[in-house]
């Protein structure tokens, strides 16, 4: 089988899991829904190592190949095919899509298994890793932009998959909402593409924008723009990023599959594909590196206050992506994947491991509600540690390796870019003291009463309620189960949950300066020619760069160790202190508010103005006198242009209507 | 190749309904729906054995009518109307059989106006003369008036004042023009209304517009665009539910098929003058109808206004005169009576179901109790919000390509209106389906009739979802060539403004 042939099976598997299980929910028992959506992704992933596998079995300068289906779109100069392209970044993604999203759907069967949607959880859940493969497989802007809302589209129907949660509904709109503004942007770019270039395919824009665009021309800088409202609005970063807090309403692993490890992180697979266009047009990039060290910093200042365990992962998130696009936007296009790579092993780590907690707690989510989870839950304890480690980017963890390198690149290419690689290990310095905090709060201290249950051997099964509002809620008609399942008494979580965090521990060896370069070297060929190519801190640099980053994650963990085990009191007294900060960063720096203000109440009065104004003036007004006076303006307009008979008998015909209007208005009245 | 006759084809309804009518009520109607369902057929074997790229008119009839006049009876099919009338095939079948399983009151009546409107609307689709869609457009508005009139709910009489109103007065105002079109450019000679001929022929810069505005009135206020909408709210309350499907989702486009048909390829010139007039009210529209759309209480009326939104994109596709966005535009007509269709009949099952009066407040929670209804309505959404992979998308990305082409902002400014849709229907699916369930809500899954209604149609959205193409192979050739002349003339005077600076 060639690599494409491998392309196509990839994308068909979870289509047809997802068919299976849409049109057969009513007859699939037990939990063969999840069983069956599970072994459709595990297909996807055997299959792109087949993509792999045959990849490197070509020689380097014929590893991108182009397959079609049929056309898709043709029509007056604008062509689109349904076709994939197969190339290393490509294989890439699809194999940490399609390997971490196997282990979630796993995990997700025991986690989701008293749910009433059960069936319906892994239909969207296939569905989701389809339109993500199709995403990252598609070889022109047309089908990228298909599977860019479909993603949308699963995330908006995951978000509110507990749908008689207010919140959760509200949450899901709003992703979807913003998502949407990022499709239209990415409508624009293609067009500013397509306009200049004439063609929509990667290899087509690709090979014609040098041609057609002068450095920084205007209108390419536009369409790059665009395109980063397109993955600026999917990744949430700076100012569109406002969904992904709420996202967190989705059922936890959605949240880690979709909410960490994959979809958000489309934006920086966009502008890596896109790169040939933003090394064109410098300035776009580094509006896209300026906005992502924004996000970094913002969102893990956020994360220090936030209260809610899976608000904290977010916020978490949304920064190490903001490394991501700083990386790709700079050019380190091996070292933002790679960063890719360990923070979707870690973080959907992360978030097994908080729903596991979230679990034991029956459904409460607040950081200030746990506690002593050590004892009674070892082995989330470990995994969720490990990845809080690597996180923090502690030594010889995996994001240790990525990270830094994202950085040492920065300081590489200097002037603007190093300080941003500053504002880096500035963000680095409070991601090791909220991962710390993360830890220290869950499973350090004094013992909640869920966990002395638990340690006692009982479950805690509280009354269920809406962790955002406290409402109660029945869950004899689902939406969510009445039990709640840890990884401690579960295989299929504890299965999935055991090889992230070795892959969490480990998956650095990919890229330790001087030693190896496996995953760079496997990438070069879709960089190649990039301008960047020859930029290279030396290896010395990068170890000086370890070395600063290691002291940091240490010295903030042990802050945060100190701060968080040791005397409460001191804890009230810095917050406090520091009341003001904390407001801000509690509020996430009124980031909804002002949104609200200007945007959707603004729409909303004109939405109100609309209907009690303008329509009654229209209904009544035209109908009234307005009919009639239009037939009358009609009249004398045609008078002033044209003389001749014909006119005058168009005009007796136009005052024969206005008489007849006249007579319906009287007979109806 | 076939050999079809139109004429069979367009009074079929029309004929079984007249001969249901000496038949008892029970058979008659099957003999009605089954005479739909025969269009239907005629419609797909059309489809089929039309060959991608074919230009000019097929199974064409061509009769003398009133020889005097230079009136033909003329007939045939192209790229323009063939999915039209695949689609006017296709929803009059499910609305006829909703009508003739729910309507009790004077049964046969019903039927026979239902069968006049399908002939009426597929003889304006048909007709190549232009005195003959005259007829058939104004013949359309018959059965409506009886429809709204005598099956309507709510405030019917005020209903159908309005409708008929301003219908009537765009009616007579194309009837004015077409007159005038017909003489004036004969220029003494022999007068002909046949399109074909009146394409050969040219008329004055100022003879062209002011008869571009009467046809403009008409088919605006078909559309309709705003402020030609006065009649919307009121006969969009009050039509019975299949009534409305094949009002919404077919008469709307005999208006904007119009524009494409008559007006940019036999007033060229005057297309390219009053292109910017209509791309304004096209961008006001798509705004103003979205913004409404979302703050409005009833179902049907968040369509309605929707609907005014999405005819706004179909004006700016077709007056971008441009080949992708009229391509788009033409996509687009096609998607829009698809996805309306199966949005009332959903809306009328959320009535249904819902505790009170059919307002967003009486609803909510039914996705529980039924599963296929909710899944339904949210593949209906998506398409009617065009979310890439619908074909909604690639009738709503051609047109906005073909408006950025040349006129930047209108498609820039039209395009928020593609974020707003995304709005205002999860807000409907959502107050509906999801969230609590009120007291007296009464989810159900859907009945076997509704289903009937349902299903078919979304099957044909996500099928050309999947396979756009199937359209846009058929359409190329009529649509590029219905543009040509009204591209050149706004490029000429584009050349005039760039030479007098």
């Amino acid at each position: 089988m060639s690599a494409t042939a491998y392309g196509w099976v990839v994308l068909a598997a979870p289509l047809v899991g997802m068919l299976i299980i849409a049109l057969g929910w009513r007859v699939l028992p037990g939990r063969s829904a999840g069983w069956l959506g599970s072994a459709a992704i595990g297909v996807s992933f055997l299959a792109s190592v087949g993509m792999l596998i045959r990849l490197l079995d070509s020689p380097e300068e014929s590893r991108a190949l182009v397959s079609s289906a049929y056309n898709y779109v043709e029509t007056a100069g604008f062509r689109a095919d349904l076709s994939i392209l197969v190339d290393p970044l490509s294989v890439f993604m699809c194999l940490v899509v399609s390997g971490v999203s196997f282990l979630i759907h796993l995990y997700s069967i025991s986690y989701m298994t008293s749910d009433q949607g059960f069936a319906r959880f892994f239909a969207y859940l296939n569905f989701f890793v389809f339109s993500m493969l199709l995403l990252i497989l598609a070889a022109n802007f047309v089908l990228l932009l298909v599977g860019w809302a479909f993603v949308g589209a699963a995330s908006y129907l995951l978000i509110s998959f507990w749908y008689r949660r207010g919140t959760a509904t509200a949450a899901g709109i709003k992703a979807f909402v913003i998502n949407v503004i990022g499709d239209v942007g990415l409508v624009i770019g293609a067009f500013l593409l397509f306009d200049a270039t004439g063609a929509l395919d990667y290899a087509g824009i690709f090979a014609a924008a040098p041609e057609v665009f002068a450095e920084n021309d205007g209108k390419l800088v536009a369409a790059c723009l665009m395109i980063l409202v397109g993955a600026f609005a999917k990744s949430a970063q700076l100012p569109l990023h406002t969904w992904l807090p709420d996202a967190m309403e989705g059922p936890t692993p959605v949240s880690a599959l979709i909410h960490a490890a994959t979809m958000v992180t489309a934006g920086v697979y966009l502008i890596a594909r896109c790169h040939p266009l933003f090394e064109l047009a410098p300035t776009a990039a580094d509006v896209g590196a300026i906005l992502g060290t924004a996000t970094l910093i913002f969102a893990a200042s956020v994360a220090l206050a936030a209260t809610d365990l899976k608000r904290v992962i977010a916020y978490s998130t949304m920064s190490q992506i903001g490394y991501m696009v700083l990386g790709v936007s700079i050019g380190a296009y091996g070292a933002g994947l790679f960063h890719l790579m360990t923070h979707a092993f870690f973080k959907a780590l992360l978030f097994m491991g908080a729903g596991s907690v979230i679990g034991a707690m029956s459904g409460i989510q607040s950081l200030d509600r746990m506690g002593g989870f050590r004892k009674a839950m070892p082995f989330t304890f470990v995994t969720f540690t490990i990845g809080a480690l690597a996180l923090a980017s502690f030594p010889l963890f995996s994001g240790f390796f990525s990270k830094d390198e994202i950085l040492a690149y920065a300081l590489e290419r200097g002037g603007l870019y190093a300080i941003l690689g500053v504002v880096g290990y500035i963000a680095a310095l409070l991601t090791a003291f909220y991962a710390g905090r993360m830890v220290f709060r869950v499973f350090f201290g004094a013992s909640v009463p869920e966990a002395q249950e638990l340690e006692r051997g009982q479950l805690a099964h509280g009354t269920h309620a809406n962790p955002a509002t406290g409402e109660e809620e029945d869950t004899d008609v689902g939406f969510p189960g009445a039990e709640h399942h840890i990884a401690e008494r579960e295989w299929p979580m504890k299965a999935a949950m055991a090889p992230l965090a070795l892959l969490a521990v480990v998956a650095g060896v990919l890229g330790i300066p001087g030693v190896t370069d496996t995953l760079e070297h496997f990438l070069e060929p879709t960089f190649e020619g990039s301008r960047f190519a020859e930029v290279h801190p030396s290896t010395s640099a990068e170890l000086i760069g370890l070395a600063v980053g290691g002291v940091v994650a240490i010295i903030a963990l042990a802050a945060a160790y100190r701060y968080f085990t040791g005397d409460p009191q001191a804890r009230v007294a810095t917050r406090e202190r520091f009341a003001g900060v904390h407001r801000v960063l509690i509020n996430k720096w009124y980031f909804d508010e002002i949104f609200d203000r200007a945007i959707v109440r603004p729409v909303a009065a004109f939405g109100r103005f609309g209907r009690t104004v303008v329509e009654s003036a229209i209904v009544q007004g035209v109908l009234v006198g307005g009919t009639v006076g239009i037939v009358r303006a009609g009249t004398s307009l045609a008078r002033s242009i044209q003389t001749g008979e014909l006119r005058f008998y168009a005009a007796l015909l136009l005052m024969g209507v206005s008489g007849l209007i006249l007579y319906f208005l009287l007979v109806s009245s | 190749m076939l050999t079809i006759h139109l004429s069979i084809v367009v009074f079929l309804p029309l004929a079984a309904a007249l001969l249901a009518a000496l038949l008892p009520a029970r058979v008659g109607r099957w003999l009605v729906v089954g005479a739909m369902a025969g269009v239907l057929g005629y419609a797909i074997a059309m489809i089929a054995d039309y060959e991608a790229g074919t230009a000019g008119l097929k199974y064409v009839t061509d009769d003398n009518w009133i020889s005097e006049l230079g009136v033909r009876y003329q007939l045939g099919v192209d790229g323009l109307n063939l999915f039209l009338i695949a689609l006017t095939a296709l929803l009059w079948v499910p609305s006829t059989l909703w009508g003739a399983a729910r309507i009790s009151e004077r049964p046969k009546l019903f039927l026979f106006h239902m069968a006049l409107a399908e002939t009426a609307v597929l003889g304006a689709f048909c007709a190549q003369d232009l005195a003959l869609f005259v007829v058939f457009f104004d013949l359309m508005l018959v059965p409506f008036y009886f429809l709204v009139g005598q099956w309507g709910g709510g405030d019917r009489v005020r209903a159908t004042t309005k409708l008929l109103i301003y219908t009537l007065v765009g009616s007579l105002l194309m009837l004015a023009g077409a007159i005038a079109l017909g003489v004036l450019s004969a220029g003494g000679g022999d007068i002909s209304f046949s399109f074909a001929v009146l394409e050969q022929r040219t008329l004055g810069e100022g003879t062209q517009q002011w008869i571009f505005c009467l046809f403009a009135a008409a088919f605006l206020v078909k559309a309709p665009l705003f402020p030609f909408h006065g009649w919307v709210v009121d006969t969009y309350r009050a039509t019975p539910t299949p009534v409305l499907v094949v009002l919404s989702a077919v008469v709307s486009k005999v208006g904007v098929y119009g524009f494409l048909r008559i007006v940019l390829p036999i007033l060229p010139d005057a297309s390219a003058y009053f292109q910017d007039l209509m791309l304004v009210l096209a961008v006001f529209s798509i705004l103003y109808g979205s913004v409404l759309a979302f703050s409005q209480e009833e179902p049907r009326l968040v369509v309605a206004y929707s609907s005014i939104a999405q005819l706004g994109f179909i004006v700016l596709g077709i007056f971008s005169l441009t080949d992708l966005g009229s391509q788009g535009a033409l996509m687009q007509m096609v998607n829009h009576g698809l996805v309306v269709a199966p949005l009332f009949f959903i809306i009328a099952a959320l009535s249904a179901r819902a505790a009170g009066p059919a307002t967003l407040e009486q609803m909510g929670g039914m996705a529980l109790r039924a599963p296929v209804l909710a899944a339904l309505f949210l593949v209906v959404t998506f398409a009617t919000l065009a979310m890439p992979g619908s074909p909604n998308f690639v009738g709503e990305i051609l047109i906005l390509f073909g408006a950025f082409d040349d006129k930047f902002v209108y498609g820039a400014v039209g395009i928020l209106g593609v974020v707003l849709a995304a709005v205002y229907m999860l807000r409907i699916f959502q107050r509906s389906m999801h969230n609590r369930a009120g007291p007296g809500v009464k989810p159900a899954e859907l009945g076997s009739l509704e289903l009937a209604a349902i299903l078919p149609v979304a099957a044909v959205v996500v099928a050309l979802g999947v396979y756009p193409q199937l359209v846009l192979d058929r359409t190329e050739r009529a649509t590029t060539t219905k543009v040509a002349p009204a591209l050149t003339a706004a490029g000429a005077s584009d050349s005039e403004i760039s030479e007098a600076k």
